[in-house]
């Protein structure tokens, strides 16, 4: 049992930056941004190009994330092309397009960047073995996990402390109520690509650590991501609530693990792994779904 | 005697679905000059061009000729988001004018910034949150002590108060009001007209104030105008206009709109 949730914990805790990428656009900038599941590969890909090109491992990672960062930019600016003027917040087809097309365009990226559709990296230091290099200690089990809590932790901070700036109340405005914080004199099309770029950032920086964890980068790992980003933030919200900004990034964090524990959980007791996608289509759509239901119910 | 310029339009007009059957020309041509002092109401049925006018000077969007002048400057090609540092702008839906999400305290501290580079540093300061008890305070609603309560908690009339003084704060050099009060019960909708009327004053902003309402229409301001079919028909001053009354104006209208009208609508909002 306890090696079951040494392992949720390690997982949740890889994979809550892009959770927390998710919820920059779903929630924050009320973008549902597809481009996750071609800029997680993209950083497991650029990651992986350069550690196996005798890059360090650090500057490997850090163009990981940087390569999302660009994504992201990319996305925004497609956004800006496709919605071509419309200035209404809640038209989301040039959103999803433009995140759809970003999507199937990074999968070639990807590709090419790799050279083919799996890197192992099995013989490879991560990032977090230098670390544990660096102060004598192997990086497995409890010790990986407090490592990646405190790596958690610096990323939790500059994220709430960024959305408490000037620039983070305008760019947390920007989906929030895009009208008024453009009568207030601010280039909300600017503000979303930055978030754009942001969030996708944190999802390359994802792929990144978690290629180096599982000893390799793989064309196919960004599959149902953002479901997976999705489920992350919702079971965050309904478990651990949302007071405060600073909170619910807690909160996500929190809905990371938790969703990690739930998937263990269910391959222990005999569910198959390929059908864990399912499951948490499902999940998502029973959480999305049941406030509108439950009220549907009380009002019949 | 002249005063200096507050805003002009030359020509302004606006046409929606050109070269279909449902073309309607919002704008037609209209000229107006706007002194800096003036505190202007305007009226007109549905569909006479009133929203269009007050849209067309914000910027949400071009004119499809003429131009547009604020305080000296053709400011006809500039964006919504370039234009809004001059401009102040409060909806009708007490909804439109803040973030639902976020807290009082931030809605305020983002409209002190208008004009103002965002930068990265902490957008709640401690000395933008006296600066903003010190504004909510005359409100008279206690919102100074709920600094850190989401607005989606308030009620319209608290709503709108804040959206009024967001749209203000930074004392902008035109203040557009439209229908702002039509969505409030009576006696909130008191509180909040005399609200505006004190700020205006206090602040001195060139206002223009859309209303379907004809008494409230006469009671404020210095000047009115009366639209139809976009254009202006009406545009009475000072003395004129103060000994105007709610039936004078429907005559009026009658006489130049040449047709009768729901007039109900009007009389009752």
């Amino acid at each position: 049992m306890e090696a079951l949730i040494v392992h949720a914990m390690e997982q949740g805790l890889l994979y809550c930056f892009m959770v927390l990428g998710v919820y920059i656009t779903f929630r924050v900038l009320d973008f549902p941004d597809l481009t996750v599941d071609g800029s997680l590969p993209l950083g497991a890909a650029v990651t992986a190009a350069m550690a196996t090109g005798g890059h360090s491992v650090y500057l490997a990672t850090a163009a990981g994330m940087g390569a999302g960062l660009v994504a992201g930019l990319f996305t925004g600016l497609l956004h800006l092309l496709l919605k071509m003027g419309q200035a209404d917040a809640t038209n989301y087809g040039p959103k999803l397009l433009s995140g759809i097309l970003m999507m199937t365009a990074l999968y070639t990226v990807n590709l090419r960047v790799m050279g083919r559709s799996n890197i192992p990296l099995l013989s490879i230091d991560t990032m977090f073995d230098r670390m544990g290099q660096a102060i004598s200690v192997t990086m497995t089990g409890w010790r990986l996990v407090a490592a990646l809590l405190v790596f958690m932790l610096i990323i939790k901070f500059i994220l709430d402390w960024f959305l408490h700036t000037e620039m983070g109340l305008a760019l947390r405005a920007t989906g929030n109520n895009e009208q008024m914080i453009r009568s207030l004199g601010v280039n909300t099309d600017k503000l979303r690509v930055l978030g754009l770029a942001l969030s996708n950032g944190l999802v390359a920086l994802t792929g990144s650590i978690v290629a180096q964890q599982q000893g390799f980068a793989d064309i196919g790992m960004g599959i149902g991501t953002i479901v997976a980003g999705l489920a992350g933030v919702i079971i965050g919200e309904v478990v651990f609530g949302m007071r405060s900004i600073g909170w619910v990034l807690f909160s996500v964090v929190g809905g990371s693990i938790t969703y990690r524990l739930l998937i263990a959980l269910s391959l222990r007791m005999g569910i198959q792994p390929t059908d864990v996608k399912l499951l948490t289509a499902l999940l998502v759509v029973v959480a999305l779904a049941s406030p509108a239901v439950r009220k549907k119910v009380v009002n019949a | 005697m002249t005063s200096p310029e507050g805003l002009r339009l030359e020509e302004a007009t606006k046409v929606f679905f050109p070269r279909t059957p449902n073309e309607v020309t919002a704008l037609d041509s209209v000229n107006l000059v706007v002194s800096a002092e003036d505190f202007i109401t305007i009226i007109g049925s549905n569909g006479a061009g009133k929203s269009t006018l007050l849209n067309t000077i914000s910027g949400t969007f071009l004119p499809d000729d003429g131009h547009v002048w604020l305080a000296g400057e053709d400011i006809t090609a500039n964006p919504e988001y370039v234009r809004a540092r001059a401009i102040g702008r409060v909806f009708q839906d007490p909804r439109a004018g803040t973030a639902p999400s976020m807290t009082i305290e931030e809605n305020m501290a983002m409209a002190l910034l208008r004009c103002k580079p965002r930068r990265l540093r902490r957008g709640v300061t401690k000395r933008r949150r006296n600066l903003i008890s010190e504004q909510l305070a005359p409100l008279e609603m206690g919102l100074e002590k709920r600094l850190n309560t989401e607005v989606s908690k308030l009620s319209g009339g608290q709503r709108q108060a804040l959206s009024l003084l967001m749209a203000t704060v930074a004392e902008p050099k035109l203040l557009l009001l439209d229908e702002h009060t039509a969505a409030l019960d009576p006696k909130v909708a008191e509180t909040i007209m005399n609200l505006t009327g004190a700020i205006v004053q206090d602040k001195n902003l060139t206002t223009l104030m859309v209303t379907h309402n004809m008494e409230l229409a006469l009671r404020w301001g210095n000047r009115l105008l009366m639209m139809h079919k976009g254009k202006i028909v009406l545009d009475v001053e000072r003395e004129e206009k103060d000994t105007l009354t709610v039936p004078d104006l429907v005559q009026k209208f009658h006489d130049v709109a040449g047709e009768s009208l729901a007039v109900d609508r009007m009389l009752l909002d």
